[in-house]
């Protein structure tokens, strides 16, 4: 296991490291000029804007800025964000909580709702409430997040006042709350984009477990529990599931990268104040350090997500550990 | 259901000891929607208009323009901290005299000492102000006394009153010299300021909202709304459904397309203001390839003024804008007192545009619908920011008159980063530009005239020393009159020379929630008279509760 972990962590160094470079080289030879957009007041002319970028050292050779940053970053030292005045550490701690806690919350969602509609499915395989779980979670994972995302917030926000229009508090009254109103005000926030974005994973989890569960069923032990006079519904969930496992800890391993994509879009749309946004926003304004910065954290979620499907996989897996 | 919600969290909150009494002057809460975070919280090294949004009404300058907008001497111009000021018989000084009432929000009192630091600081290099070059005409501050500021300048200048007010908000000695200069910029101090402005910093939460409460014990007089709140949300149509749906109050760019779903909801109004934005299809004079070639094309000014009367600047207005904008005037906007309206634009005429081609030997010879000189198409690409829907539209109207005449356009729509910093390089055949002008018609120096070329904004290289020669004589002329016939004749030149086809003048378009009472949007910054702006006790809401604060000790904080 050890061995395991040190291989897996050098490799994960490598791969961050790799992300690093790459996104560095891509970000700074995309056009456009960091203090375009961020300066819209009349008087500040090209003059101006090239004595901010030779503040910053963006008048100097590419190779040069490289070296400066990865000797900063070995030193812990993300950056300055140009476009928010504050260093990328203190945006990211403000940022990073939010989008975690939206993935965490449709991540759970998804699962336990992906898997629930893929037993179902299965157990009533055939009728007409298979025929409609199936068409509906096709319909859902075709559809286009941002589009998705659109309509929830029309329907529930706009149409039917139901929910608040997007943010992750109401900025007017939660300053003043009490401490578990300010809960249930951030929680009535999270609910339309976390809604969102568990109908599109929950959909594919749903689709992708169905055919899992539905390639056990006809196997030799489930044959076998059935012969010795097990519930259709116990063989179902004790025996095929678990044996459907492999397929769920595959998915765990790559929701985290479609997650962190899909927060881009739900944040977008629904204000939320997440990294996905601030992401954005930093392409947008060529915020090189905020931009480096978000996709670091992105990819060490990710390399973490893939440590976690791997160590997942020998605990499901008996023969992975004789590995 | 969601004001239900809205009501019941603000029940828990006056449940939890919150003081909901809005005090007899004033109360109620303004929610602004906007579209981003302020780059900055301090004044020196605010670049966005968020961020002057919020420092405007934190911090106070010595005086503000008014809104006439006139910036020569000290006409119309509104005191804040300098209760009255008194010029030098040479003019090289100006006393200000300073209200002995004024106080930091941390109770300390305003002393002249604050204006000669804060002098020092948008001039101090580490900090890179882009308010620097404006106040370098100011030569020094001296402090006789607490209350009297004397601002010394190097020579005298019709608009030394503006520069050495309207361009510096002042800050606290006695906070900001704790902290070495080079810190500022990434100082905790600088998200948490502390001005003498009738609103007082109270919170700033990246991404979701900036908030100010009224200072109850303000030297100006307390505000009459208790609270402002700016609402951040990037997406502009989540930031419409927001304001639509009554989550705020205030939407400061509604755009033509929203104009008519504002308008059926009962609960809002649309308030139309002179703004001072103007846009413009900008030729560039010089060879974008190599800038020391003249255009084969633009550096012609009668194949610039051919083209100009080729394309129908009205109907571009009335079909991007509706009514809510006029076509613009030549390097000018209507809203500066040199503005002149007689002088007449171009005629829109095709056939006289196609003669004028003719003769200029761009003819369609061989039949393409394409004119041609010399082997060339007469072709070209218009550069346009993709963000702005009214640029993109503009440039396909103008793609489409143009081929009428045997012009072929192509249009490239880059990110506004992207058009920033090839508009910068001059590296465009021609652009659609959008100028937020200054409120200064001095800024035609940095626009048009050959001084703009380099460093400038003058990136399409117009170059007319005629033009120059009046613009300068207009900038350093006293008299209003004088200056006024000067500036008019430096519109009537370069609207012959056609550098640009002059667009659109938008109005500027305001939202508002009903109960909200606007008094006074001042056409560069409509949040200038926010602290009169009131809303009935009979017709506030839920969200309108909250607690003012005061800087005075004398009276409690609720």
């Amino acid at each position: 296991m050890l061995s395991l972990l040190v291989s897996r962590g050098l490799q994960s160094a490598l791969i961050v490291a790799l992300v690093v470079t790459f996104s560095f080289l891509l970000i700074h030879s995309a056009p456009g000029d960091p203090f375009a957009g961020a300066l819209d007041n009349p008087r500040v002319n090209p003059a101006i804007r090239a004595n901010l970028r030779a503040q910053y050292g963006l008048d100097r050779p590419l190779p040069e800025q490289y070296v400066k940053y990865v000797a900063q970053l070995a030193r812990g030292n993300l950056g300055w964000s140009f476009s928010r005045g504050r260093s990328v550490r203190a945006v990211l701690g403000d940022v990073l909580p939010r989008t975690l806690l939206l993935m965490a919350t449709a991540l759970v969602a998804s699962f336990l709702i992906g898997v629930g509609v893929a037993t179902v499915q299965v157990s009533r395989r055939g009728s007409a409430l298979d025929g409609f779980l199936d068409r509906a979670s096709l319909f859902l994972a075709s559809m286009p997040d941002f589009w998705l995302a659109i309509l929830i917030l029309l329907a529930f926000s706009y149409w039917i006042p139901f929910f608040s229009i997007g943010g992750a508090v109401d900025p007017v009254v939660h300053d003043m709350l009490p401490p578990y109103a300010r809960f249930f005000d951030s929680l009535w926030h999270l609910i339309l984009p976390a809604v969102t974005l568990t109908l599109l994973y929950a959909s594919g989890i749903a689709r992708f477990q169905r055919g899992a569960l539905l390639d056990v069923m006809p196997l030799d032990f489930i044959r076998t529990a059935r012969s010795k006079g097990l519930r259709e519904r116990q063989i179902l969930l004790h025996h095929a599931m678990r044996n459907a496992l492999l397929t769920l800890i595959t998915l765990i391993g790559l929701s985290f990268p479609a997650l962190l994509t899909g927060a881009v879009f739900i944040e977008k749309v629904f204000a939320w104040p997440g990294m996905g946004l601030a992401m954005v926003g930093a392409i947008g304004a060529r915020d090189y350090p905020l931009v480096i910065g978000c996709v670091i954290v992105g990819s060490v979620l990710v390399v973490l997500g893939s440590l976690l499907a791997d160590l997942l996989y020998r605990w499901a897996d008996p023969r992975l550990r004789q590995l | 259901m969601r004001k239900a919600a809205a009501a019941l969290l603000l029940l828990t909150a006056a449940c939890a000891g919150g003081d909901n009494t809005s005090p007899a002057l004033g109360g109620g809460t303004l929610v602004i929607a906007t579209g981003g975070d302020p780059n900055s919280l301090l004044p020196p090294l605010v670049g966005t208009t968020q961020g002057r949004q919020v420092t405007d009404l934190v911090y106070d300058r010595l005086a503000s323009l008014g809104d006439s907008l006139n910036t020569l001497g000290d006409g119309g111009f509104i005191p804040q901290l300098a209760q009255s000021w008194t010029w030098a018989h040479d003019s090289l000084s100006i006393a200000f005299h300073l209200n002995p009432r004024a106080k930091w929000h941390d109770g300390v009192p305003v002393t002249s000492s604050d204006v000669r630091f804060t002098l020092g600081a948008y001039r101090d290099s580490s900090l890179q102000s882009t308010a620097a070059a404006l106040i370098s005409s100011i030569d020094s501050v001296s402090a006789p006394d607490s209350v009297t500021a004397v601002v010394w300048f190097h020579s005298r200048a019709p608009e030394q009153f503006y520069n050495a007010t309207d361009q510096m908000s002042i800050i606290p000695e006695h906070i900001w010299k704790k902290i070495p200069i080079a810190s500022w910029r990434s100082s905790d101090q600088a998200n948490h300021p502390i001005g003498s402005g009738q609103f007082r910093f109270a919170s700033w939460k990246q991404g979701e909202s900036v908030t100010l409460v009224a200072d109850t014990g303000n030297y100006r007089g307390r505000p009459k709304l208790d609270r402002i709140i700016w609402s951040i949300a990037p997406d502009f149509n989540a930031a419409l459904a927001r304001f639509l749906g009554g989550e705020t109050d205030f939407f400061e760019a509604i755009r033509a397309d929203a104009v008519a779903q504002a308008q059926s909801n009962p609960n809002l109004k649309l308030v139309a203001f002179q703004g001072i934005d103007y846009s413009f299809l900008q030729f560039n004079l010089r060879d974008p390839r190599n800038p020391a070639k003249p255009n084969r094309l633009f550096a012609d000014r009668e194949l610039r003024r051919a083209l100009t009367m080729a394309v129908d600047r009205n109907s571009i207005v009335r079909s991007v804008y509706d009514s809510l904008a006029e076509p613009a005037l030549a390097g000018s906007l209507r809203a500066y007192p040199t503005a002149d309206r007689s002088v007449p634009p171009i005629p829109f005429d095709i056939a006289a545009a196609g003669a004028k081609l003719d003769s200029l030997g761009w003819r369609d010879s061989n039949g393409d619908s394409i004119r041609e000189k010399n082997g060339h198409d007469l072709a070209f690409n218009i550069l346009v920011p993709s963000s702005s829907k009214a640029r993109t539209r503009m440039a396909v109207l103008i793609q489409e008159q143009l081929r009428r005449v045997g012009v072929t356009v192509g249009i490239e729509p880059v990110e506004f980063p992207v058009f920033s910093d090839r508009s910068d390089k001059s590296d465009y055949d021609a652009e659609i530009n959008s100028i937020h002008a200054d409120p200064s018609p001095s800024g035609a120096r940095q626009d048009w005239a050959t001084a703009g070329i380099k460093g400038g904004n003058n990136t399409g290289s117009y170059s007319n020393p005629v033009f120059d020669a009046l613009v300068d004589s207009a900038t350093a002329a006293y008299d209003p009159a004088a200056r006024n016939t000067l500036f008019r004749k430096a519109y009537r030149v370069i609207n012959d020379d056609a550098p640009a086809i002059w667009l659109a003048e938008p109005k500027a378009m305001v939202g508002v929630q009903r109960r909200i009472h606007v008094t006074g949007l001042r056409p560069d910054a409509w949040w200038q008279h926010i602290a009169d702006w009131w809303i009935p006790a009979k017709e506030r809401i839920a969200r309108d509760a909250s607690g003012a604060v005061t800087t005075d000790p004398a009276k409690k904080n609720p």
